[in-house]
């Protein structure tokens, strides 16, 4: 538009007004700049205030000792070396991973069926899509007494339940073999209708003449899945497959506290509760710190694999 | 995050002097007042508590206003006293003190007491607060714990009075009784934490066992008396004779009413459970068995007043933790009479009181009269142990009661963490 008015005027105007356009354009990129710094604002701050800064003084606290009261000794990597000789530590970190290994491709397959199922339109789809997601609405803390209460021993709904078809119920939260099993299937059910929406909402970006071509072709459901689903859900896969396992090994503390306390006999000691027992329960905040360090750096880690793995969720060489 | 947060707090507050409000009433922080709940028993409570700051404010410049604060004594005190901004005054159990002992953040309230008021609470509940001639909290109340008993589930087994245990060989028995005529267990808590380490002590104390030396110095955790009481609880789980998880959401009174249990270990506070929510019930409470050439014994729990040495005003609060439950005239004895026997149902603290308490009828009834004369008198104080001894206690507790562990391993393992500790120990005799 510049450009056509340009053409039509004065010489003199013409060397004007190309100088103008570039700094009308300027101010423009710098007010779009603004702005995007402006609604950007908010987050940054409240990351900043509420996530970066305390991190990083959490880091630092891992190098002190720390009373609890106000006294601070620098103990350099005394904290980090305990770690080592500490077997609950171990023996939390080692039970972590197991609940990792486990609830991740949980959580993943849980959420993937569902989504497939409930992609379809038929007759109250959208209620089955809600009562999946809706356990995420509830506060964990209210997940975790109803699931107490289903669970208890001899005369919980589920007992009695089982005591109907002729099985004795287990103690379901007072037997470590149970514990941190049934820990886990509360968990996926819990969480399988987040992950479930976020696979739905990469099921519908898939173009519908992909299907249709396929279908053309005469590729069964198997084939179709295989090599038009699968292949077009790797950057939603590559999210959930991520932010599942930050979720897992950082959350889910309130229901371990409601549920077990960490028991019985340790068994549901994940190392999110440990280093919430040696902070808030026995007053070791510089261990804590030390502790939350290492899951810092294990998840790093494990986002940085998943990145060089996946090309940075892209999975191509291109782009 | 959390972490991070108390991090950031505990960095950004610094190491000076600092409380809960900058400015204003010195803060009082208790889980009573102002009531949470429209509950008579709550309210009457809260009432107590009010009436108590409102006398002292009422005689005295410095105010004090009473902030609810639930859970006590865990993750809202430890990190409010972290970022330095701990309450004036606040409530502390005796599994909770000696953290607070050892960071010198509580003032001694001896100096704010006379010799005849120090002398009047009884000494071996009063021990767990103090070091040497200091005393760094005052007991509200005392809260021994017992065997209570369903009367409805001892008759629908046959049992009568006659057959309340007094050994632990009769527990066993009468609990698998009780079991076997379809009537719910005996209840103990399987729960970890330091509620159940305090429950679990008395039955190694009762055949002479203990977790420490009496100098404090070595674990005296590897013995016999601790293997027993170890295998007794394993006992009670192994022969399905105790829920593995405490039934009813850990409710004596639900448990009780629906026949989920038939005996339950817990406190004298659970008299006024049941007066509150199941006045007819007809329940009966006897002292803990036995084991063969024991002695009775029994936890004293009960929380404590106790000033912040890093508050705004240690002096007053100082003043009002000795004031409210140490004063030795007609108002202050009547004063912790009440909060026992009127507001709630406890042992009152000090012998005056306990008198007061009497002339006030407070243990007219059969259930309080059993605490009072048979089980009180073997009660010990709770030990105040820090988190790596409770912890070393705990862990084997939880095994040979859940897991299956061996009692004989798991008290020598106990005893190796707690040496092991000990000897970079360093703080107030525990």
């Amino acid at each position: 538009m510049t450009g056509a008015i340009d053409t039509a005027g004065p010489a003199p105007a013409t060397h004007k007004r190309p100088g103008r356009s570039r700094a009308a354009a300027s101010d423009l990129a710098k007010r779009e700049r603004r702005a995007a710094y402006l609604f950007l604002s908010p987050n940054l701050i409240g990351l900043t205030v509420f996530v970066a800064v305390p991190m990083l003084l959490s880091i630092v606290l891992a190098f002190f000792s720390v009373d609890g009261f106000g006294g601070y000794t620098f103990v350099g990597t005394a904290n980090f070396e305990r770690m080592v000789g500490d077997p609950q530590f171990i023996d939390s970190l080692g039970r972590t991973m197991i609940y990792l290994f486990v609830l991740v491709p949980g959580l993943f397959l849980s959420g993937l069926g569902l989504a497939l199922l409930v992609r379809s339109q038929f007759p109250l789809v959208g209620l089955f899509r809600t009562a999946l997601f809706a356990p995420n609405v509830v506060s964990l803390v209210v997940v975790a007494l109803i699931w107490n209460f289903l669970l208890t021993d001899d005369v919980g709904f589920v007992a009695k339940l089982l005591g109907r078809l002729g099985i004795t119920a287990p103690s379901w939260l007072g037997d470590p073999s149970y514990a941190l099993g049934t820990v886990m299937v509360i968990t996926i059910w819990f969480s399988m209708g987040y992950y479930m929406l976020i696979f739905l909402a990469g099921l519908q970006d898939i173009p519908r003449e992909f299907y249709e071509v396929a279908s053309i072709d005469g590729a069964g459901p198997w084939q179709t899945f295989r090599n038009v689903t699968w292949p077009m859900l790797k950057p939603t896969s590559f999210f959930i497959l991520l932010t599942s396992t930050i979720a897992v090994m950082t959350g889910g503390l309130e229901m371990l506290v409601i549920l077990t306390s960490g028991g019985p006999a340790n068994s549901t000691t994940l190392i999110v509760y440990y280093v919430y027992q040696q902070a808030f329960v026995y007053g070791e905040f510089g261990y804590a710190s030390a502790i939350g360090s290492i899951m810092v750096l294990i998840l790093l880690a494990w986002s940085a694999l998943l990145f060089a793995l996946t090309r940075g969720g892209r999975f191509t060489h291109a782009d | 995050m959390a972490l991070a947060g108390a991090a950031a707090a505990a960095s950004l507050s610094g190491c000076g002097s600092s409380s809960a409000a900058a400015e204003g009433p010195l803060q009082f922080w208790n889980f009573y007042a102002p009531p949470p709940s429209d509950d008579p028993a709550t309210v009457a409570r809260a009432q107590w508590m009010q009436a108590t700051v409102d006398q002292w404010n009422a005689e005295n410049s410095e105010q004090i206003e009473l902030v609810f604060a639930p859970v006590l004594g865990s993750e809202k005190l430890s990190t409010a006293f972290a970022a330095g901004t701990g309450p004036d005054i606040f409530l502390i159990s005796p599994g909770d003190i000696i953290r607070y002992i050892n960071g010198d953040v509580l003032v001694d309230l001896e100096p704010y007491l006379s010799q005849e008021a120090i002398d009047d609470f009884f000494p071996d509940n009063m021990a767990t607060r103090v070091v040497g001639d200091q005393v760094f909290a005052l007991p509200m109340e005392i809260e021994p714990l017992a065997l209570y008993y369903s009367r409805p589930a001892f008759e629908q087994a046959g049992l009568s009075e006659g057959d309340i245990p007094a050994t632990w060989d009769e527990l066993l028995d009468i609990a698998d009784k009780l079991v076997s005529a379809g009537q719910g267990g005996w209840v103990v808590p399987t729960t970890q934490g330091y509620y159940q380490n305090f429950v679990w002590y008395p039955w190694m104390w009762q055949g002479g066992g203990r977790v420490m030396s009496d100098d404090g110095t070595s674990a005296a955790f590897d013995s016999q008396a601790t293997i027993d009481a170890l295998t007794l609880w394993k006992s009670g789980v192994e022969l399905g004779l105790t829920p593995r998880v405490e039934p009813a959401g850990d409710d004596i009174v639900s448990s009780f009413v629906e026949g989920y249990a038939s005996m339950w270990q817990s406190g004298i506070w659970s008299i006024s459970d049941f007066q509150r929510k199941a006045p007819d019930f007809d329940l009966g409470v006897f002292p803990l068995p036995v084991p063969p050439g024991g002695e009775p014994a029994t936890s004293l729990g009960g929380w404590a007043f106790a000033a912040n040495a890093m508050g705004r005003n240690p002096d007053a609060a100082a003043r009002f933790c000795a004031w409210a439950l140490g004063s030795t005239d007609d108002a202050g004895i009547t004063r912790v009479a009440e909060w026992c026997v009127q507001t709630k149902t406890d042992i009152p603290p000090r012998q005056s009181a306990l008198d007061r308490a009497n002339e006030m009828g407070g243990f007219d009834t059969e259930l309080m009269r059993t605490f009072r004369d048979d089980i009180f008198p073997s009660g010990r104080g709770e030990p105040r142990f820090p988190p790596v001894i409770y912890k070393a206690v705990s862990d084997a507790i939880q095994s040979c009661q859940l897991a299956g562990g061996d009692a004989a391993d798991q008290a020598a393992t106990g005893a190796q963490a707690i040496d092991a500790y000990l000897q970079t120990y360093e703080g107030a005799q525990l």
